[in-house]
């Protein structure tokens, strides 16, 4: 929907579970006509991507999708589209990695290419979805970065949610016509993708990283438009009853949702917890979650990934940005929901309960921790 | 039929001389002009033609990947179509492994949509090896490493025709990722490569020939040609600033005279400080730990009176040096300035016989000792002992192996810490019992034939290769090595060599018949299929015509000897390119719809043996297998009308 608001020019992906409504979708717009756009239907995810990269490269606004081991496969030239600077948009229905195989939902495969240069949003509802990815369409054309919005497999992908669509006048008038000055074009050749000798590649590549860390100001100027357009403000960060709060929940995606009814259940209690959603999280905020999250004693970064022998990336993240930091919270790592494992309200409220355990305590003890782990079947 | 005057692909590109594929890429850039969008995976022509901030493309190119060239394409055919840019022709140029091997899924997506873009695949029926790049070779200026080489120095060759010393232009550095790295000792040399490196060995049984072959085909006892000196070269020019007169940091105690040029007396002094000296720039302090008694001592004073104009202060245990310009100068050497890194740099292996014999004389007052009949310098540096053997073996003397002691950090194989030394002896006139066949090297002024005495796996690094002009050798670590490597395809021919496919007791070359690429393009039905060859250009401009004219996928399979990998002299492509054709090993058709019609038929097949014979990759053949090699290609003919 976003994708035909958008107005795409190439549009070219590859099924895969719980991405497939989407490109359904689509391939009916093209159908009906009511999107003017080639669809390149390609033989995988790896061609999908390279298609991307070379209409993009040729001047074409560009969108694909996929999950997965879809993501795995593209993820060789997810490196090339960023580092040839081509703003590529893509939704990823967030889904778990094979082995053993698994369609349903956690977020581990995007978080495994959270180094690949694109720019990465994280959705909790069907509305953030649209909005993200509009938002993104803009956001990657003005500053040459490629951008992935995901979202969660099922849970957001497969469910329906009634979405307020703006008119495409106005997203229109948001998202002008993509015309890049440098393009593959016979009136002016130039030569994309050389060869980087030694002389030159780490100087490409600081610039860039430079042009990724700066574009979180980039993040900030465009969501302020949409949101003067649109009436929906997002932040890089939202911070949920978060005054006061001594326990804080650090979550992305559709966990948030789940997250919020137990911080109100926890604030009728007259307990003083609160909740931070990121929603940019490449690239990574550090400033703006050290300001989110010093005041707390302890906080909960509850993630749907693991960094299979050490912890949850957006942990490592978040420890990273403390580390220089005098005033600390202690910081506790709940791996949850892989491969959909159910996470309920009473289990986030017991995540509070340790937590605030711990900020009282002042001792983490173990972590991270596995919420919903089977202890019969593992021991 | 004319080709327009106008170059699109421009030159100073770094491909091989006589590279068929770069050739059939001029041709058909010509006979496609300006309005076109060129598409190519990673590969040897993307390599050449582009190292940032040159390239060779007057027209729009992109390359993003090895195995998507067809579906990058396919995204700028869908993009122009979308954008109503017409006229405009998307042509995707792969080497063979970009097409048939590690590409053809995108390929087969390409056709089977029916993208118009024409695919072209330059078949040097084989893929792209190298050297540690510590490696040092030999240049006019002197010793490098190899990883510091660039293209256009003049590096020292092997002339394989007349069997001398000559200066090569060096046309290409590749820097090539890490790979497994082994030694090949010999009593006099060590050097490290890959396993598909070549090295020139003398043919087994004693027969007088040189061959090339792998490290991955060399055994213990081989032999292997080696360097045995260098020319001597010249007195070198500093271009050093000369202090002021009135420089108050300039001298102490009196003034001091830095030298101009190299002479003996300042090499002997050199090599003194290389043994026991240090450097101290920030203070202006150059000394040496030469305790009185000292056999270097006196020397000393007396070669720094004579070259630079000053006599050393002294202490019971050492002699100081006291100038700021004398500190720079020293540092501007290039020697090296703590004990560990301590080495002998590359512009000394360009002075006259004398500065060098002079140095060694200095750094063996030092730490240098006699024993028996030969000589034994200790050093804690080893790169000075890995350059002190090459420098001794230019000088024509026998080095033995480093004996290197490690103090800490045993690691993989790449040394650190430590202590060693190397001894080294006059050669004597030829020994027969140390190699028992008289070899064709008998008496040559510049190399001769030592016998592998050890082969060991070293560990995993980055490597290096180079590219030579006209005889593709050089000189590293003092073994005449091949410049490039070539590793089997999904298109390489059967029984060819490649380092992949090495020929040995058990291995015959490629084992499996050559992929029948344009075969494949047929079977998803598209509207035009050719063979050509770089050997018939206007065969090729004709096909590349008609492919363009197509609306809807073409495919064009272009056969590019290629002379490093193939084995032959640069100015026989063309030739090796027609053999291919006249022999019926390359046929040239092309299939509009489906149909097949030849468009070049041989008047009288020659036999196979006229094509494999002059290319090195096939010189293992017998006769029997020639024949085999006859038997397919006349069944082939024959299934293809051509008979």
């Amino acid at each position: 929907m976003a994708a035909k608001l958008a107005r795409v020019q190439v549009v070219s992906a590859y099924p895969i579970t719980p991405q497939t409504p989407v490109v359904e979708n689509l391939a009916r717009y093209v159908a009906n006509g009511e999107l003017e756009a080639e669809f390149v239907k390609v033989e995988s995810e790896h061609s999908a991507m390279s298609v991307c990269l070379g209409a993009s490269a040729t001047g074409a606004r560009t969108f694909t999708a996929t999950s997965s081991q879809g993501l795995m496969l593209m993820s060789e030239i997810l490196y090339v589209v960023s580092g040839m600077r081509l703003p590529v948009v893509m939704a990823n229905a967030n889904r778990s990695l094979s082995a053993p195989l698994s369609i349903w939902n956690d977020q581990q495969d995007s978080l495994a290419v959270r180094d690949c240069g694109w720019i990465q949003l994280y959705c909790e509802n069907n509305q953030e979805i649209l909005d993200l990815l509009l938002l993104s369409f803009r956001l990657a054309e003005s500053l040459s970065i490629p951008a992935m919005v995901c979202y969660d497999g099922y849970i957001l992908s497969h469910t329906s949610e009634a979405v307020e669509v703006p008119p495409q006048e106005e997203v229109d008038a948001f998202l002008p016509p993509y015309s890049p000055d440098l393009k593959l074009d016979p009136d002016r050749p130039l030569t994309m993708g050389p060869v980087g000798v030694p002389e030159v590649y780490m100087e490409a590549r600081y610039m860039q990283h430079r042009a990724l860390m700066e574009a979180k100001d980039g993040f900030l100027k465009v969501a302020e438009e949409f949101g003067r357009r649109f009436g929906r403000k997002y932040g890089i960060l939202e911070e949920y009853r978060t005054e006061g709060a001594e326990v804080l929940l650090l979550t992305m995606g559709s966990l948030a949702g789940t997250a919020k009814e137990a911080v109100d259940i926890c604030r009728d209690r007259g307990e003083r917890v609160g909740l931070v959603k990121l929603l940019l999280y490449r690239p990574f905020p550090w400033e703006e979650l050290v300001r989110a999250l010093s005041g707390a004693k302890a906080v909960a970064v509850l993630e749907k990934d693991i960094s299979t022998g050490w912890m949850g990336a957006l942990y490592i993240d978040t420890a990273a940005s403390f580390v220089n930091q005098a005033r600390k919270p202690l910081f506790l790592n709940f791996i949850v929901g892989l491969g959909s494992r159910d996470v309920r309200v009473e289990d986030l409220e017991e995540v509070v309960r340790i937590t605030k355990k711990v900020g009282e305590e002042g001792r983490v003890g173990e972590n991270p921790r596995w919420l919903g782990v089977k202890r019969e079947m593992v021991e | 039929m004319r080709l327009p005057e106008e170059e699109l692909l421009a030159p100073g590109h770094r491909a091989c001389q006589g590279c068929g594929e770069i050739l059939a890429i001029r041709l058909i850039l010509k006979t496609l002009g300006r309005r076109v969008i060129v598409v190519q995976p990673t590969g040897c022509m993307e390599v050449v033609t582009t190292p940032y901030p040159q390239t060779s493309w007057r027209v729009p190119w992109i390359h993003a990947a090895f195995e998507n060239a067809a579906a990058v394409a396919s995204g700028v055919e869908a993009a122009l179509k979308r954008l109503g840019r017409e006229g405009i022709k998307v042509v995707a140029i792969g080497g063979d492994g970009g097409t048939a091997d590690i590409g053809l899924q995108a390929l087969s997506g390409m056709m089977e949509r029916g993208h118009d873009i024409l695919y072209v695949c330059t078949d040097n029926e084989a893929y792209m090896n190298c050297l540690d790049p510590s490696s040092l070779v030999l240049t006019e200026e002197g010793l490098k490493k190899v990883s510091e080489v660039r293209v256009g120095e003049l590096l020292y060759s092997f002339d394989l025709q007349r069997r001398t010393l000559v200066a090569r232009r060096c046309s290409g550095v590749f820097f090539n990722g890490v790979h497994d790295i082994y030694e090949v000792v010999t009593p006099h040399h060590l050097i490290r490569a890959t396993p598909n490196h070549p090295f020139l060995t003398l043919e087994r049984g004693g027969r007088n020939r040189l061959v090339w072959k792998t490290l991955s085909q060399l055994r213990v006892g081989d032999g292997v040609v080696v360097l045995r000196r260098i020319p001597y070269g010249d007195s070198y020019l500093f271009g050093f600033k000369q202090p002021w007169a009135g420089d108050p940091q300039a001298a102490h105690p009196g003034p001091l005279r830095i030298p101009e040029r190299s002479s003996p007396e300042l090499m002997k002094l050199l090599g003194i400080w290389l043994g026991e000296g240090w450097v101290r720039p920030k203070k202006g302090e150059v000394g040496f730990a030469l305790p009185e008694g000292k056999r270097g001592r006196r020397e000393l004073i007396r070669l720094s009176q004579k070259v630079l104009g000053t006599t050393p202060t002294g202490e019971e245990d050492y002699l100081y040096l006291r100038s700021h310009p004398l500190a720079r100068f020293i540092c501007s050497l290039g020697l090296g300035m703590r004990p560990e890194n301590k080495t002998i740099p590359g512009w000394v292996f360009t002075l006259t016989l004398r500065e060098k014999k002079a140095l060694l004389e200095g750094l063996m007052l030092t730490d240098g000792y006699s024993r028996g009949g030969s000589q034994r310098f200790v050093s804690t540096s080893y790169e000075l002992l890995r350059r002190l053997r090459l420098f001794l073996q230019s000088l024509g003397y026998g080095v033995g192996e480093i004996h290197w002691m490690e103090r800490k950090g045993e690691g993989r194989g790449f040394r650190s810490e430590g202590l060693g030394h190397v001894s080294f002896r006059k050669k004597r006139t030829p020994d027969h019992t140390h190699y028992p066949y008289v070899n064709c090297l008998e008496g040559n002024e510049f190399f001769e034939v030592e016998r592998i005495i050890e082969l060991r796996y070293v560990g995993r690094n980055q490597t290096v290769d180079l590219r030579v002009e006209k005889d593709h050798n050089f000189i590293a670590d003092g073994m005449v090595v091949h410049n490039t490597g070539i590793q089997r395809s999904g298109t390489t021919p059967a029984l060819a060599w490649t380092s992949t496919t090495p020929v040995g007791r058990i291995w015959r070359g490629e084992d499996k018949p050559k992929k029948d690429m344009p075969a494949i393009a047929l079977a998803h039905h598209i509207p035009y299929v050719a063979t050509a060859s770089v050997g018939y250009p206007m065969d090729l401009v004709g096909k590349v015509k008609k492919a363009a004219e197509v609306k809807g996928p073409s495919y064009l399979h272009v056969h590019c000897p290629c002379p490093p990998g193939w084995g032959y002299d640069s100015s026989l492509t063309i030739r090796i390119a027609r053999l291919a054709v006249e022999t019926g090993c390359w046929i040239l058709y092309e299939a509009e719809r489906g149909r097949i019609r030849i468009t070049l038929k041989p008047e009288k097949r020659k036999p196979v043996r006229e094509y494999l014979m002059i290319q090195r990759r096939f010189s293992h053949l017998t006769e029997e297998e020639v024949e085999r090699i006859q038997r397919e290609v006349d069944a082939r003919c024959k299934e293809l009308g051509l008979e």
